[in-house]
């Protein structure tokens, strides 16, 4: 008995010593945002309690896999709120995750707020549309917490901005502005791919900023750092604003055709 | 007068080496790994996604089971060393020889972390085969136009599949996985001492596995509960291993941070070590 007590005295004494080492590892975790929410009562009744215990046992990232796969059924079975609550919880697990913010507000601004507008239930067309509009708020409200999540990657300022293009500018006027801002973010980012820029420089002519987008193609042409660019594209659009805006022959890149 | 021998590295070798080819003989062992390979393997069979969501699938899973099926291994590896050593009379022939019974712990933890970590390279292997695969069937879809990307974006999209296929941060994730299991072993070693049952190592072993994981937050929940704080110190903080998740899906993991969890597991793992050779070395056998 004796050797046990010293056995345990043995364990716990050092262990105790051990506790501030323990506290700047979790400080640590904290401050690089590892894991996500802490399995509480309320996630543990929606989630269940076998999954909840696999959460437990160190495995959040199988299990944000699971529920993930799981919203893909409730999809196609036309389940939304299922999906969508399953969504929100995959997110709170690994809210580090770029691409559960990122699918997950695809599926509710493209995927759901379709199926929402199309719903027979619906009783009248403005119904539908009231209900789409809705979903595709949801959806921009989803992805600015995204943000806030992660705001040191490009990909959901890059989504934003093609939300606000794709699905807003169909109904509110400052939706292309708003995309260009968001393009413009992304763009801030090193590892941002090309056709960002292009997207951004599209985005500041839809939003009625001509000349800032002329300047803006001109910039791209006039970077040859980028063996990747879809030159073409870049000469199209420079020589087609340079046309349109009646630019002077000498701040030109390329000179007008002559009859 | 008896001669007392001094410690012998070799000696403890010896044993280490002899318990992992004990080990490696069971038919649990075998069974274990050959369902953590076929685990491993079935991860490549999510096919109806983006793939972003097929490579952290793969991951997710492999990482997974590597972490599950190296659990089992380390302790049920390690739960049956001292029960069968006593129960085949092994262990009177070899204590009987100049072996001192520390050597004789210590060589019995050292087989049990070869077995560990002979297992998690052969379930690397896998893996790596495994995300290997999955990356060309992508790439060879992407290239094939099956994914729809446009024609000036393929090359961006192939260095995208590649750069998530493979991120050496994964080592990292290994590292501390072997880590973890370097201590659920040194666990199960110093409950084996001093109980004779191997279903009772296993199943203390396992809720230490789970009040491992569920310390950081009932610390934090119990901070101003200074028994209950002492009551969980002698429980490791095994969710600060948990490193893999957050790898793949991009965190950046930096060694500092490698470097003070793998120190803390190696001196959680010094401590358990000592006190199973306390315990055993004062054991009447």
């Amino acid at each position: 008995m004796r050797t046990k007590i010293l056995a345990a005295l043995v364990v716990v004494g050092p262990a105790l010593l051990l506790a501030p080492v323990e506290r700047r590892i979790q400080a640590e975790r904290k401050h690089l945002k590892y894991g996500g929410i802490p399995v509480t009562r309320q996630v543990r009744e929606v989630i269940g309690q076998g999954t909840a215990m696999a959460l437990l046992a160190g495995f959040r990232g199988v299990v944000a896999d699971f529920l993930w796969i799981q919203s893909q059924t409730f999809w196609e079975k036309r389940e939304w709120l299922r999906q969508y609550r399953n969504i929100e919880l995959v997110t709170l697990l690994q809210p580090q995750s770029v691409l559960f913010w990122d699918v997950g507000q695809w599926h509710m601004a493209w995927n759901i707020a379709y199926g929402a507008r199309t719903d027979p239930a619906n009783r009248t067309e403005a119904a539908g549309i009231k209900r789409e509009r809705e979903w595709q708020e949801r959806a921009r409200e989803f992805l600015q917490r995204g943000i806030e999540n992660i705001p040191h990657r490009y990909n959901l300022y890059f989504a934003m901005g093609w939300l606000y293009w794709q699905k807003f500018s169909k109904w509110q006027p400052e939706a292309y502005a708003r995309a260009a801002e968001y393009f413009g973010r992304a763009l801030a980012f090193p590892d941002a791919p090309l056709s960002i820029g292009r997207l951004y420089a599209h985005a500041l002519e839809k939003a009625g900023r001509k000349r800032d987008a002329y300047a803006y193609w001109k910039m791209l042409w006039e970077n040859k750092n980028q063996p990747h660019q879809a030159w073409n594209v870049v000469e199209r659009e420079v020589k087609r604003l340079e046309n349109e805006l009646k630019i002077p022959e000498n701040e030109r890149v390329f000179l007008p055709s002559r009859p | 007068m008896t001669e007392r021998v001094g410690f012998s590295m070799g000696r403890v070798g010896t044993i280490a080496v002899n318990t992992f080819t004990e080990s490696v003989r069971q038919k649990v062992y075998n069974i274990l790994l050959i369902f953590a390979l076929v685990a491993i393997a079935s991860a490549s069979f999510f096919a109806q996604f983006s793939f972003s969501e097929q490579l952290k699938f793969v991951k997710d899973f492999c990482l997974g089971a590597l972490s599950v099926f190296g659990a089992l291994i380390a302790i049920v590896g390690t739960a049956q060393m001292l029960p069968a050593e006593l129960e085949n009379r092994t262990l009177y022939t070899i204590l009987a020889k100049p072996v001192r019974r520390f050597e004789f712990v210590l060589g019995k933890y050292l087989g049990s972390v070869l077995l560990i970590c002979v297992s998690l390279l052969i379930m690397a292997v896998m893996f790596g085969g495994v995300l290997w695969f999955k990356e060309h069937k992508l790439v060879a879809d992407a290239l094939a136009g099956a994914t729809g990307v446009p024609a000036d974006e393929l090359p961006q999209t192939i260095r995208q599949i590649r750069a998530e296929a493979f991120d050496s941060d994964l080592v990292k994730g290994a590292l501390l996985i072997f880590v973890k299991l370097g201590l659920l072993a040194a666990v199960t070693l110093l409950v084996s001492t001093f109980s004779t049952s191997m279903v009772f190592n296993v199943a203390v072993t396992l809720m230490v596995f789970v009040a491992g994981h569920l310390r950081g937050p009932a610390a934090e929940m119990w901070a101003h509960r200074p028994v209950a704080l002492a009551l969980l110190a002698a429980v490791p903080d095994l969710g600060a291993f948990n490193v893999a998740d957050d790898i793949i899906i991009g965190n950046v993991i930096p060694w500092r941070h490698v470097g003070l969890v793998a120190g803390y597991g190696l001196v959680r793992i010094v401590i358990l070590v000592w006190a199973a050779h306390l315990i055993f070395s004062r054991r009447e056998i």
